[in-house]
Parts: structure tokens; sequence; C-alpha cells
């Protein structure tokens, strides 16, 4: 089932000369998890934002074409109705704290409240992404006192909590030191393999070549390429649209070390070594 | 994290109160002494608040306030003495200046007055959650946007003086001299605000999309996690004190 649609989008921001997306389509599969990347101001954040509505009814601005999110088409809906079936994650954990809230756990109901769910099914989930997202040890602290990987997933849980189908995630690790980006991209897999499909706009190309089932190249806000990790990591051209690969693709290839019985590098550190080690032998 | 809020967390039957009912006493407490312009009612209704405070246990936190109410009352006091058009009877002489009945008369009922207001209110600032106020609010109609202002500025004005501090700290070790006299407070300033006012509302903008992420805007009516605090008596107790507005409007018209 084909999860997010997008033909022919097209989005220029109010006040701004050039198009910041320009003719986008693409398709996502239920459960895919997908990556967006390119260099800064190819339009990964404008597409993220696209998905969940903020673009065109938050900003306004020019609008073209059209973007299905789970049959809903964004341009005719709400950002409160599309929020039930997507869900979004921005960068900055600290601006993502409504607040109004004097813990975590109310932080947490707050957008539940704003959907009108009755008290008792509240409850049940905000237990149940509290745990999810390993955060119910300061689920009665002040959310402005938590580190900012804590922040980071309370965030997640306070979206996951609306049940939506569709996670994106605008570089949702970009703030946080090591560990906290590491907490955070665990919880992310954990959601992706219980069947959430994930779209995430990231800089950590091995990240990206971790758990990313397909990548979404972006430049000047054009669809340069939508492929597998390996296929787009093995571009030669890659350093033209200002990505850098995995730092094991490069090392394998600088070795011309390739995947077996394929034409690409592989981009883990897992292929690395059993590629690197089938050349040993 | 420091608050700006001078709730204090207590156990007692005025915390238990509901606070519709201690707005409408807020109400009670302004209306009947203007209602009934005796001094006996205005003792009466300073002398209830003041039992109330005491019940609270928030009696020292008042002390600060009331101080200041109080130094603002001293020059009322004296300004009314002193020059009331309509004074005319000399109660005392302190050298050249006559201190006279009327005058002080009238500042006293300005005085209970003023402190029955600020008294009220106080039960209500003191012993009152912000949140709890604004949530009790918004289920008799607010409007969630304003609740939802009201509440942050609680926790939004801490986090912007944090970061004010920070941005100083940042400033100060780059060698701008912060401390001094007034005039180089004053220039020491100026370089806090481009990056304060422009980095709230950069901030602000994010926090507005995450809020609309999470359904702010929806059209469904809001549920609450709380469950609502109701206090027993509080029926009783909000019937009594309208009664007693009306009983006072009766009294000043009929009687």
């Amino acid at each position: 089932m084909k999860k997010i649609i997008a033909q022919g989008l097209k989005y220029k921001y109010p006040l701004a000369e050039t198009l910041a997306l320009n003719d986008i389509s693409f398709e996502v599969e239920a459960g895919e998890f997908i990556g967006v990347i390119g260099k800064n101001s190819a339009g990964k954040s404008t597409l993220c934002q696209a998905m969940v509505g903020l673009v065109p009814h938050f900003y306004k601005g020019a609008y073209g074409g059209k973007v299905l999110v789970d049959g809903l088409e964004v341009k005719q809906h709400s950002i409160a109705d599309l929020s039930l079936k997507v869900g979004m994650v921005f960068q900055n954990p600290f601006t993502q704290v409504t607040g109004s809230k004097m813990t975590v756990y109310e932080e947490i109901a707050f957008g539940l409240e704003n959907i009108g769910l009755p008290r008792d099914e509240m409850l049940k989930r905000i237990d149940e992404v509290l745990k999810l997202l390993k955060i119910e040890h300061v689920k009665d602290h002040n959310p402005f006192d938590l580190s900012g990987g804590q922040l980071q997933r309370m965030a997640i849980a306070g979206i996951i909590a609306m049940k939506p189908e569709i996670l994106v995630l605008d570089e949702p690790t970009s703030q946080l030191d090591p560990a906290g980006s590491d907490e955070v991209f665990r919880a992310i897999h954990e959601l992706s393999q219980q069947g959430f499909t994930v779209i995430m706009a990231e800089h950590k190309m091995e990240k990206v070549a971790q758990y990313c089932n397909r990548v979404l190249l972006l430049d000047e806000g054009k669809v340069a390429a939508f492929d597998t990790p390996e296929k787009i990591f093995s571009r030669d051209d890659l350093e033209s649209y200002g990505v850098t690969a995995p730092v094991y693709t490069r090392v394998c290839r600088a070795l011309g070390v390739k995947n077996a019985g394929t034409d690409c590098y592989p981009v883990t550190l897992e292929d690395a070594e059993m590629a690197l080690r089938g050349v040993i032998k | 994290m420091k608050s700006i809020s001078l709730y204090v967390d207590r156990e007692s039957f005025v915390h238990d109160v509901d606070p519709i009912t201690k707005l409408i006493y807020i109400l009670f407490a302004i209306l009947v002494p203007i209602i009934l312009p005796s001094f006996t009612v205005s003792f009466i209704c300073v002398g209830i608040s003041l039992l109330l405070i005491l019940a609270a246990g928030v009696f020292r936190k008042t002390l600060p306030i009331f101080g200041f109410v109080f130094l603002v009352l001293i020059t009322v006091v004296i300004i009314q003495g002193l020059f009331r058009p309509e004074n005319e009877t000399v109660l005392f002489q302190i050298g050249p200046f006559a201190m006279y009945q009327e005058g002080l008369h009238y500042a006293l009922k300005i005085t209970l007055r003023v402190v029955n207001i600020v008294g009220a209110f106080m039960i209500l600032v003191l012993t009152t959650k912000p949140s709890h106020l604004v949530e009790s609010l918004v289920r008799k109609g607010m409007s969630p946007r304003i609740g939802y202002v009201i509440v942050s500025v609680f926790q939004i004005i801490p986090e912007m003086m944090a970061s004010m501090s920070t941005i100083t700290d940042a400033q100060r070790s780059r060698g701008m001299e912060t401390e001094g006299n007034l005039l180089v407070r004053i220039k020491a300033f100026l370089p806090l605000l481009g990056p304060v006012v422009l980095g709230s509302l950069i901030n602000t903008k994010e926090r507005a999309m995450a809020l609309e992420v999470r359904g702010f805007n929806s059209r469904t009516p809001k549920t609450y996690l709380n469950v609502e605090k109701t206090y027993a008596y509080s029926k009783g107790i909000q019937a009594l004190l309208l009664l007693l507005i009306v009983g006072a409007v009766a009294w000043r018209i009929f009687l």
C-alpha cells in the first residue's frame, strides 16, 4: 500500500525568488524507512514540512502539484486533521517543548488533549510511549530539566502517542551529543521495526546507510535520485550534490572493493567487513 | 528550574477549593464593600480574607506584598489627611501641618478597599497553581489559545532569562564590560537585545510549528489529562457568595 504519494510538488516561500521544491514526485510504501539527504537549502526541511501540511498551511506561499498522505490530500486538509495520520519531530529539541506543562507526563498528553482523546485512553497511550522510548524514569521531571537526548525522545513520544502511521523527522539529532543521538536513532529504528513509515532528513550518512531502505537525494529542490543506499552512495557524482558517502563506502571505494556480485560499494560497517574479508581470502 | 509563580505548595482546605470559587470570592470581596460603604462591612471582608490566608498557611508570603502596598498607602494617608478639599475638622497638628479628620477618614476607606482587594487576590495567587487556574477557565469556555499563552509565560520567561544570562557570559568572555556605573550597564545591555530578541522570535516560530503538528488548532473539543478538581462544598460556597452579593445590592436599594 502506498503511504505517501507526491506528484509534481512545487512550492515557493512567500517573498522568495526561487522555488524551494521544484517538481517533486515520489512514492513511499507502508513500513518503509526513507532517508532524505542533500546539501543545506536543498529543500529537505521544506519537503518534510510538506508532508505534515506546514507547507503550505503554516507559511502560505505558492503551491503546485499534490501530496497524498495516507489518502488525504495535504492541501485540502488542516494540519490538525493531518496530525492524526502523520507526526513530525523537529531539529531543535528545546523549542518543541510546549512550555505550558510542568512534567514530561503532562507534556506528552498535550497533543492527546488537543485531539480530544478520552482520559483512560490517554493514560494507556502515555504509559505505552514512555516505555517504548525508555523515558519512564523521567516522567515526573520538568521538561526543561531533561538532557537533549531525553528531550528529543520526549518529543517523539508526544508525537507517537497521537498514533500517526507516518513519522517525519527533520534532522532529529543535529543538536545532540553522540550519546544522545544514539539514543534517538535506536528509538527511531525500533519504531520503524514496529511498522511505522519513517521519513528522515539527516546529515549523518552512516546512520542513513544503516537504517534506511531507500534514500531520496535532493538537489536545489529537485529529486536527483531515489534509490537504495548502496546505489545512492556508490554514485560517482555524489560530491557534486554536496553529500559525502559513509566512511565505510569511501574506504572501500579507495580500495576498489565492491559488494560481492553487485556493482555497488558497501555502505555499512558489516557489509564493508564482509566485502573486505572476501577480498583478503 | 526557578519559577516566577508565587504559588505556595501546602495542604489546606483553602488549597483544595477550586479556582472558580476563589475567583467568585474576589468578586465578592471587591463588590460588597463598594455596594455597602460602611467600615464594618469592609473590616469584616478584610477579616475574612486574613483568616483564609492564615488558614492556608501562606501569611508570611503575603508580608512583602502588603509591605509594598502599605508604602503606597502611607502616601495616600498623608496627602488625603493634609490636602483633601473637604477637610474641615483639625484632628491634630504636626508643626505647621494640620491633619484633618475628613481626609483621614477617606484615606482609611481607600486603605481598607486596597487591602481587601489585595488580600482576596493573594488567596487566589498563593494557593492556586497558575496552570490549574487556567485549566479551570478553559473548561468554563475560555479559549485554549489564551490559556496556553498565560501558562507558557510562566515557563518561557525563566527560559529566556536563562538564555539571556548565557549570552551575557558569552559577551563578557569576549571582553565586554558588564559591571560598573549605570552608563556601562546600559551600554552592556544593548548588544544583548539583538541575540535575545531575534533568538526568541526564531524559537517562537519553531514552537508554533511544533504546536501545530500536535493538533493545537484542532476543532475537536479538548479533553484533559487531569481530572477536574472539585471541592465538596464549592457549589454551596459559590451560591452563598453570590447570594450575599445580591443581598448586599438589595440591602442598599431597599433599606
